[in-house]
């Protein structure tokens, strides 16, 4: 996974100028049920994978996210 | 389960839906959306108008009116129906149900039989799958089918992602037999341990009705709903149309013998566009097959989006000769269903405006 690209992505589903790895996704204005779906869709179309209903909600932080998706990756 | 049903056909299918269209645009403020979180949702979601049933019309209004212009066409008589399903989770009352009352006000036989079916998004092909079986019993000549819904009195006016995607419509469809062989590849599934994900979880008997069921939450900004309304947990469902459905397409492709370039129309339920762009760019369904308006332009109708996709999108051609054909239905229960057919020519494929009587 090329994480800044993923970092850019994530920056555009939350309407956000940046997104940091440590940064929270509830800090985020733009974190609501429409980008959890966003980014649910980002997953499957741009990573080719799958993310339950109950690993995005015990998510934190953007480099979690990040992580959760390229470990499902291998 | 996994059948081929032959020598049925569908043969008239028309769509009944409420004159009053409301405008996105008027209703955003409504929801305190600001502006540009209003703009971003239309896009995403492809919501721009929907229509919604006055307060005293129900799904069974718009059932009967179809019916009524069926019949008043001579495209159905009284004596050919065998049997009335009523698809539908707003019945008319808890106690008779709806499909009794609509024999009565069509005025049919005591021979009828007269049946409902409380299905959601799958409705439809849950519908046609009682309609091929009761057409076993040689006696019964027609099957009506009639599904109809008016969500919009189920969902919370103050929930801004659920209440813009939602519209009301009934349809009524004539199943009979036919000479023909006309195989019908039907696979349908079901997952009660997802049931949760789609639900109005009070004011039935596990958690009846009271004062504090009624009182509007707000669940997430923008989101305010009662116990008494529909909820829906969208990741588990994204993933349920992601996952469960594609598969489920693939197989009735393998099934039928066709492949993505034979089906002519693909005929999906219509929850909306963001979702049915996706199933389509991971099916690798060339877009223009598989039309994604109907929320946009009617709102999710439940059962009904199929029927209305029919007529709205390929009425015309669907009226003048055969096309193949597959319909795919999915939601509450968790149920899916899918079916590969030659469709057509139909005696009519229409939507049209409901009058009151």
């Amino acid at each position: 996974m090329n994480k800044p690209e993923f970092y850019q992505r994530l920056a555009e589903i939350l309407d956000a100028e940046e997104v940091k790895p440590e940064n929270v996704l509830k800090d985020f204005e733009g974190w609501d049920s429409l980008a959890v779906l966003s980014v649910l869709a980002m997953a499957d179309a741009k990573y080719g994978v799958s993310i339950k209903a109950e690993e995005i909600r015990a998510i934190n932080t953007a480099e979690e996210l990040a992580n959760l998706i390229a470990s499902k990756q291998k | 389960m996994k059948h081929i049903f032959r020598n049925k056909k569908i043969s008239a299918a028309v769509t009944v839906v409420p004159k009053e269209e409301r405008r996105f645009d008027d209703e955003y403020p409504g929801y305190k959306l600001t502006e540009e979180k209003a703009k971003k949702f239309k896009k995403m979601m492809g919501v721009d108008r929907h229509r919604i049933a006055a307060p005293d019309v129900t799904a069974s209004d718009l059932c009967l009116f179809g019916t009524r212009w069926l019949l008043n066409q001579g495209l159905l008589k009284k004596e050919e129906i065998g049997a009335v399903l009523f698809v539908s989770q707003t019945p008319d009352y808890f106690i008779p149900p709806t499909s009794n009352v609509l024999q009565g006000a069509l005025g049919l036989s005591h021979d009828v039989i007269a049946l409902d079916i409380n299905q959601g998004c799958t409705g439809f092909l849950v519908g046609l799958l009682q309609a091929f079986l009761m057409l076993e019993i040689p006696s019964m000549r027609k099957i009506l089918l009639l599904n109809g819904d008016t969500c919009s009195k189920q969902m919370s006016r103050f929930n801004r992602i659920n209440y813009p995607l939602t519209g009301d419509a009934g349809s009524a469809t004539i199943i009979e037999r036919c000479e023909e062989d006309n195989p019908i590849f039907c696979l349908m599934n079901m997952d009660g341990t997802r049931h949760q994900a789609l639900m109005i979880p009070a004011g039935a008997y596990r958690q009846p009705s009271t004062p504090e069921t009624l009182v509007p939450r707000e669940v997430e900004e923008g989101v305010v709903r009662s116990l008494q309304h529909m909820q829906m947990d969208g990741p588990a469902i994204f993933n349920f149309t992601m996952e469960d459905i594609p598969k489920q397409i693939e197989a009735a492709l393998n099934f039928s013998g066709d492949s993505r370039e034979s089906i002519e129309y693909f005929l999906l339920h219509q929850p909306n566009e963001f979702i049915l762009k996706q199933m389509t760019a991971k099916m690798k369904i060339e877009p223009a097959k598989l039309p994604s308006n109907i929320v946009g332009i009617y709102g999710n109708t439940s059962s009904v989006t199929v029927p209305q996709n029919m007529a709205h999108n390929f009425g015309v051609e669907l009226e003048q000769k055969s096309h193949r054909v597959l319909m795919s239905a999915f939601g509450t229960g968790l149920s899916w269903a899918t079916m590969v057919m030659n469709l057509g020519p139909l005696a009519a494929c229409k939507i049209m405006d409901y009058e009151p009587a």
